[in-house]
């Protein structure tokens, strides 16, 4: 168990694709903010992604690639398809019957849809946070701890060290290390959704998934979870929905717009927002409806 | 694949895991069943110990008034007659009374005091049927051939149609007495259902009645009730389902005569009644068969009557569900 | 008179009615209490604590019938709480897409409120008959199918209650199923369950209808589960209907301490929910 690593390990630089083939995905070279450099390789390999709740077809034939250690935003009006699609790439609809997803979406060059595919592996892989913040209700410590435990067997000290890691990179260690026994549902909501976020990093995940993690939250608090977001891709892939366009210019490298369940334009964000190609998106980053 | 996994999984854990899923959802499906299996086993095993008495009397059990163990003539009307006719009164106390309940609980009661009388008529409910019975007997029925009962025969007695209903020998317990302590027993679970499906009314759709100048009356005759209608009805049969198998309280006050008589004055039997009183005592066969056969009939009405509460209530709750 | 007087007058004679029927309501629960309190009190004594039950005439008390309701009450309630949240559990965990949940749901519910003495015939034709007797084992089991369905409600209401973004949460971390339900599922609602477990408890310890004819009774002292074992509601239906005065009075002393138990019962289980509730 590599109870050593205090970071992730590195990406299977098989996955890299040649530029040639990604076509639809322009990565500008100078970007504001733009995090380690722009010609990494897509670490999500979406193509022909259809899903269906019952009848209704929530995602049209969606083809996308999400590029490795770098900000995704998906942003569109309510009911366009992001959760839909952010929801695909662990797999978590499949709680729910009659949610289902045909196509294909690549993790490193291993296709998740497949029926092979070991959920709870894959969900250890992937980590999630939720509009809500949703601490279990233990204490903050076995919050963390939760998740390691699951693929972990680590000696006692091993575990405070990995509790109190999770913690320092999502910026909540300061504030509560003296109460690491309270019960997480007890924390103000941005801490909540720090600690949530906690607990997703501290079972080290290669991507994080992010459902409108600031929706729920006052303006302070959002502003230190998009500090976070800025700092953990360094590290981490992260795709993001979004329905506030400020903070998707803020926090990506990359937006996709979806709207009524395709995805319309697919660029970096400075494109996106400054000189989108198409007029549906420009209608909607300007706030023409939605 | 393992090796560039940033997390360490083992692959034998992983098969534990998916084994562990099949046997913990075996497990709860295999007693959700046993529940299906309980009441499918309570039909079965009623049918079976009912059969002697059915082939015997036929279809003449339920109309027949005979109950002799002597002769060994079995006959379920009176039984049947008892029940029908104290769930009937309990219905006709325990329906408006559990309405203007619900309605001081809902609209008029205020904040400080609506969960105490909630819960308090609550309460009623939790009381044990048999010290309704004992208080029925022992309290009530002295009070009620002493000071009511006389009253009302010699004023209502003597009407046209109604009158032979008061008639009778102020004895204190029979079917009148069983009906109103069935109705004080019923009272907490129909105002319950009445409560929860008042407090379904969008708050909007009140509103805009008060917004018309409507009085609280109004609001509730001309906008509560038609929206809730359904759900009333089947906190109704909910509250009859339940009069219908009462039991040790009927017990104490009946009276346990097999008789049907036109007077509510006077003892009678109830189908529970029957079964609490005869059952250990009963020899030979076709008795205890009989009785079971009481029983069966006493389930498949209950049966009924709950499975019409449960629809009706399953159509408000999807109504509402619908919209929201 | 005009239109507006008539509506308020209306209006005014119906809420009052509506005040009427609460003060019915409530008038019935405060004589019910006082009678018990009144007919009850002046026999509790020690006697009743350390005595088993008399014959007519004699001194005795009630602790066989405590100990006896205490047995059954316990071994109905440990054999029919596992088997309801298991139940509940596949109804709010695994029910959503299965066809046997919903007939599942609505038999329990019908089982809620079917009448407790058919619980007693057919506990008393599968059991008691093949046994050949009377038992406090028979007891318990009548008692354990009663406390099944409060069960099961109760624990598919309160799973239901939990969000299910915790389900996704846990999932999302890679938890198996059986992981998520027992270890987030059941401890974010572990008060509601236990609301339920102690309404089955105060539901049970007042039956009596299906007691009579599986526990039946005893007269003396008897632990033995495969014997008949005195009880509180079935010495109290005896002795109230019996002539003498002395089981009188043993009766109404039963029926208070039997009352007040499942009053406190229930009180506990709402303030225990409640309290609950509102810290988290």
């Amino acid at each position: 168990m590599n109870a050593s690593s205090g970071m992730p390990t590195a990406q299977n630089p098989s996955a890299r694709m040649p530029a040639s083939k990604r076509a639809d995905l322009r990565p500008s070279t100078q970007r504001p903010g733009g995090g380690s450099g722009a010609a990494n390789a897509p670490k999500l390999t979406v193509s022909g992604l259809d899903f269906h709740y019952g009848k209704y077809q929530a995602l049209k034939q969606i083809s996308l690639k999400i590029p490795e250690k770098q900000v995704t935003a998906f942003i569109g009006p309510s009911g366009c398809g992001k959760s839909t699609l952010l929801r695909v790439f662990n797999r978590i609809y499949e709680l729910y019957p009659d949610q289902r997803a045909s196509g294909e979406v690549l993790l490193d060059g291993a296709n998740i849809l497949d029926k092979q595919q070991d959920l709870n592996k894959l969900r250890a892989k992937i980590g999630m946070v939720f509009q809500k913040p949703t601490p279990f209700p233990m204490s903050i410590y076995d919050n963390i701890a939760f998740g390691v435990r699951l693929y972990e067997r680590l000696p006692r000290p091993d575990m405070d060290e990995r509790v109190e890691w999770a913690l320092k990179k999502a910026a909540l260690w300061d504030e509560i290390k003296d109460k690491l026994k309270q019960v997480g549902t007890q924390l103000s909501g941005g801490q909540q959704q720090r600690l949530c976020i906690a607990r997703a990093i501290a079972v080290k995940p290669a991507v994080m998934l992010l459902d409108e993690p600031a929706s729920a939250l006052d303006p302070i608090s959002t502003l230190k979870i998009e500090e976070l977001i800025n700092e953990l891709k360094d590290e981490y892939t992260i795709v993001i929905v979004t329905h506030n366009m400020q903070q998707a210019a803020r926090v990506s490298d990359f937006t996709a717009f979806l709207y009524l369940g395709e995805l319309i334009e697919f660029n970096d964000t400075n494109t996106i927002f400054t000189t989108p190609h198409l007029k549906q998106t420009e209608d909607y980053i300007t706030g023409r409806y939605g | 694949m393992e090796q560039e996994l940033s997390v360490d999984v083992s692959a034998a854990r992983m098969q534990r895991g998916a084994m562990l899923d099949r046997i913990f959802r075996g497990a709860t499906r295999l007693f959700a069943i046993f529940v299906l299996a309980v009441v499918i086993g309570i039909v079965i095993s009623l049918l079976v110990g009912a059969y002697p008495a059915l082939k015997k009397f036929g279809f003449g059990f339920l109309t027949s008034t005979e109950w002799n163990p002597v002769t060994n003539e079995f006959g379920a009307l009176v039984a049947i007659f008892g029940t029908l006719v104290t769930s009937a009164i309990a219905l006709i106390i325990a329906v408006p009374v559990s309405f203007g309940i619900a309605l001081f609980i809902t609209e008029l009661a205020p904040r400080w005091l609506k969960r105490p009388i909630g819960v308090a008529i609550e309460l009623l409910a939790a009381i044990p049927s048999i010290i309704y019975g004992m208080w029925g007997l022992f309290v009530f029925s002295p009070l009620f051939a002493d000071y009511i009962q006389p009253w009302v025969t010699d004023h209502i007695g003597s009407w046209p149609v109604i009158g032979p209903l008061f008639d009778g020998p102020p004895m204190g317990i029979g079917m009148f007495t069983a009906g109103l302590i069935l109705a004080i027993m019923v009272i907490p679970f129909i105002t319950a259902v009445m409560r929860d499906v008042f407090d379904v009314v969008p708050t909007v759709l009140k509103e805009s009645a008060y917004g018309l100048g409507a009085t609280t009356w109004e609001v509730v005759r001309y906008v509560v009730l038609p929206y809730t209608k359904v759900g009333v009805i089947g906190g109704i049969m909910l509250g009859l389902g339940r009069a219908l198998g009462e039991t040790m309280a009927v017990t104490f006050v009946i009276g346990n005569a097999h008789e049907i008589s036109a007077s509510l004055f006077n003892p009678g039997n109830t189908i529970s009644s029957t079964l609490a009183n005869e059952f250990t005592e009963a020899v030979g066969s076709i008795y205890t068969s009989s009785l079971i056969a009481l029983g069966l009939i006493l389930f498949l009405i209950t049966f009924v009557v709950l499975s019409l509460a449960k629809l009706l209530l399953m159509r408000l709750t999807a109504r509402e569900g619908k919209r929201s | 008179m005009n239109l507006y007087t008539r509506r308020r007058l209306i209006n005014g004679f119906n809420l009052t009615v509506s005040v009427l029927a609460t003060v019915f309501g409530l008038f019935w629960l405060v004589w019910l209490l006082w009678t018990l309190l009144s007919n009850g009190l002046p026999w509790i004594n020690a006697d009743i604590f350390t005595k088993i039950t008399p014959p007519p005439g004699s001194e005795g008390g009630l602790i066989n019938a405590i100990v006896g309701s205490v047995i059954m009450t316990g071994v109905g309630v440990l054999v029919g709480t596992p088997v309801g949240i298991l139940a509940g559990t596949y109804l709010s965990e695994f029910g959503r897409a299965s066809r046997i949940a919903p007939v599942v749901r609505f038999v329990n519910d019908i089982l809620l409120s079917a009448p407790s003495i058919i619980i007693g015939v057919f506990i008393y034709e599968v059991i008691v008959v093949s046994m050949g007797h009377f038992s406090a084992l028979a007891g318990s089991l009548a008692l354990a199918l009663i406390v099944i369905p409060v069960v099961v409600r109760t624990t598919e209401d309160m799973l239901r209650l939990v969000p299910d973004t915790m389900r996704e949460a846990a999932a999302a971390l890679g938890a198996p199923q059986w992981k998520v339900v027992t270890t987030i599922v059941y401890r974010a609602a572990r008060a509601g369950i236990l609301t339920g477990v102690l309404l089955g408890v105060a539901r049970i310890s007042g039956e009596t209808a299906p007691l009579l004819f599986t526990a039946l009774n005893n007269q003396f002292w008897s632990t033995n589960l495969n014997q008949p074992m005195a009880n509180l509601p079935v010495v109290i239906f005896q002795f109230a209907m019996s002539p003498y005065e002395d089981w009188q009075h043993l009766a109404w002393a039963g029926a208070l301490l039997i009352t007040f138990s499942i009053l406190v019962l229930n009180i506990l289980a709402r303030v225990f929910l409640r309290g609950h509730r509102s810290s988290s």
